[in-house]
């Protein structure tokens, strides 16, 4: 993949290959590119892993996936060889999740991976953090997410309409990945938060259901940004149990403004979850009530806060975007996610 | 020369291939029989899976019910709950696999049992006819027979689970002996069953 290839270009060849892995049933929808021996090489050279350790289990399928497994798919995912640290640091954090681990690339919901890099490897494998940094556009942003995907599909054999049950899946499956924008953040890198040091090369996953905007660009106190976020925290059609973790893909701009106010992340995290929530009517009108736990039955007015605490487990926090607009993202963990970011290895 | 494109479905780890699972052996009828009740944690799980047990001791001379929760809905049974439900049950009624990861997962533990020696009725929602298929597939004992009931069962009211129950009562019965066993889909015949 590096170096120039003075080969001739044959497309007729590309596109019987791309037909055969069609016909094959093991791409996603998209074209893929095919996996040799010798790309797998290519890929197992940039990581000190035995390739054949095991890298990602699915214990109610029985299925283990390899080093060598994982370098197949990411390959035909369209990765770099120099992405493939990351590839297998995100299932590191995946092997960490429980939610991924309980049912979670069969559920329902359908589930989307966020991969998030933190540390100099963003620059080195060009991971955009700022403008469009959901996508489209960059191919580290598009690639490493949908390795994943392809493993999910064909190391773990969990495919649509038979052990994938998405009801309707969501937009963003397998394409969610983000570099945090460290240096326009004025607080700690998210992995940091995860347990590591400022300036480690770090990834983090987290499933997510949705991700829904906050469009807040003409306020004249930071907590009305504030309060923005948290009614879109709270919404009813989100909330399934107790408590969620709802997380914040904050725009550098929100960010600034909320720091400019004396206020760490910390103190955003603490807001939000003193006033994130429903009360027990509201919840009652959507059917939704929460009397029926052990600890109910409650009064109309007793409030429900969203989260279960302050912690970045429950409310994580990641800097990203173009400041040329105070639009932040609003995005729902599926389950719970580890908490943790991974060293890059 | 062109290389080969690698089969991204098959593990460098080695084929997690299975042998065909073997049945559980059946009495003719369930007189006296410990009947094990292991719900998985889904709305009106529980319930359901009491109102078929209660019939079963109250028209068919169950001895005793045995209730146990599965904590994690997705995950196979461990080995413990597996060793208990073995020591403690006759049968096992399992339900209600409602989801996309619990109904396979509860035909995979209906599989597990039936190893063990225990027979199974499992329950799971008709909306998941596919996953459990494929978990039957997985386990190498295609034509093991689930019993699918109408989706959703999450929703229903007290008087229409009662209802749900004794709609499933026969075929469950007909899961756990030899007595009046129902047509089996077609895989079926291809698998020998213990009598």
């Amino acid at each position: 993949m590096t170096g120039v290839d003075t080969r001739p270009l044959d497309p007729a060849a590309a596109t019987v290959v791309a037909e055969h892995l069609y016909a094959n049933g093991w791409t996603d929808g998209l074209p893929a590119l095919p996996a040799t021996d010798e790309t797998v090489e290519r890929f197992l050279a940039e990581t000190d892993r035995d390739p054949d350790d095991v890298v990602a289990r699915h214990l109610a399928l029985d299925r283990a996936v390899t080093v060598r497994d994982v370098a197949v798919h990411a390959i035909m995912a369209g990765c770099l060889p120099e992405y493939f640290p990351a590839v297998l640091t995100a299932w590191d954090a995946l092997a960490a999740d429980r939610a991924a681990n309980g049912g979670g690339w069969q559920s329902t919901s359908g589930p989307a991976p966020l991969v998030i890099v933190n540390g100099p490897l963003r620059d080195r494998l060009d991971v955009n953090s700022g403008g469009g940094v959901l996508g489209p556009g960059f191919r580290a942003n598009a690639t490493i997410p949908r390795a994943i995907g392809l493993t999910v599909r064909n190391g773990f054999g969990i495919r649509p309409h038979g052990f994938e049950q998405a009801t309707q899946g969501l937009p963003g499956r397998w394409t969610m990945g983000i570099a945090e924008a460290e240096e326009a953040s004025p607080w700690e890198p998210f992995s940091v938060d995860g347990g590591l040091e400022a300036g480690d090369d770090a990834v983090s996953v987290m499933l997510l259901r949705t991700c829904e905007f906050v469009d807040n660009r003409h306020f004249t106190d930071p907590v009305q940004v504030l309060r923005d976020f948290a009614d879109t925290i709270q919404r009813s059609g989100s909330w399934i149990f107790r408590h969620s973790c709802v997380g914040i893909l904050m725009n550098p701009d929100h960010a600034r403004v909320l720091a400019e106010a004396g206020m760490s992340k910390q103190d955003v995290r603490e807001w939000l979850v003193a006033h994130s929530g429903k009360t027990e009517a509201e919840l009652a009108a959507v059917g939704k009530g929460l009397s029926r736990l052990p600890d109910g039955p409650f009064p109309p007015d007793h409030f429900h806060p969203v989260f279960a605490d302050a912690s970045p487990k429950s409310l994580p926090i990641i800097v990203a975007g173009s400041p040329n607009a105070a639009m932040s993202m609003v995005f729902r963990v599926f389950g719970e996610w580890s908490g943790r970011s991974f060293p890059v290895r | 020369m062109a290389s080969t494109i690698i089969d991204p479905t098959v593990s460098s780890s080695g084929s997690t291939k299975k042998g065909r699972m073997p049945r559980a052996a059946r009495s003719a009828s369930l007189a006296g029989a410990r009947v094990g009740l292991l719900e998985n944690t889904k709305r009106n799980a529980a319930d359901l899976l009491d109102d078929i047990g209660e019939t079963l001791v109250r028209d068919f001379g169950a001895a005793e019910l045995v209730r146990k929760t599965k904590k994690q809905f997705a995950l196979p049974l461990t080995a413990e709950v597996l060793a208990e439900l073995s020591e403690s049950c006759d049968v096992v009624v399992v339900g209600v696999g409602d989801c996309g990861s619990c109904s396979a997962a509860a035909v995979a533990d209906g599989i597990a049992l039936e190893r063990a020696g225990i027979p199974t009725a499992v329950i799971c929602t008709e909306a998941f006819a596919a996953t459990s298929q494929a978990m039957a597939d997985l386990k190498g004992d295609p034509g093991f027979p689930y019993i699918l009931t109408e989706h959703p069962v999450a929703n229903l009211d007290a008087r229409q689970l009662g209802d749900r129950a004794a709609q499933l009562v026969s075929e469950v019965v007909a899961r756990l002996t030899t007595a009046s066993v129902s047509a089996p889909r077609a895989a079926d015949s291809a698998l020998s069953v213990p009598a």
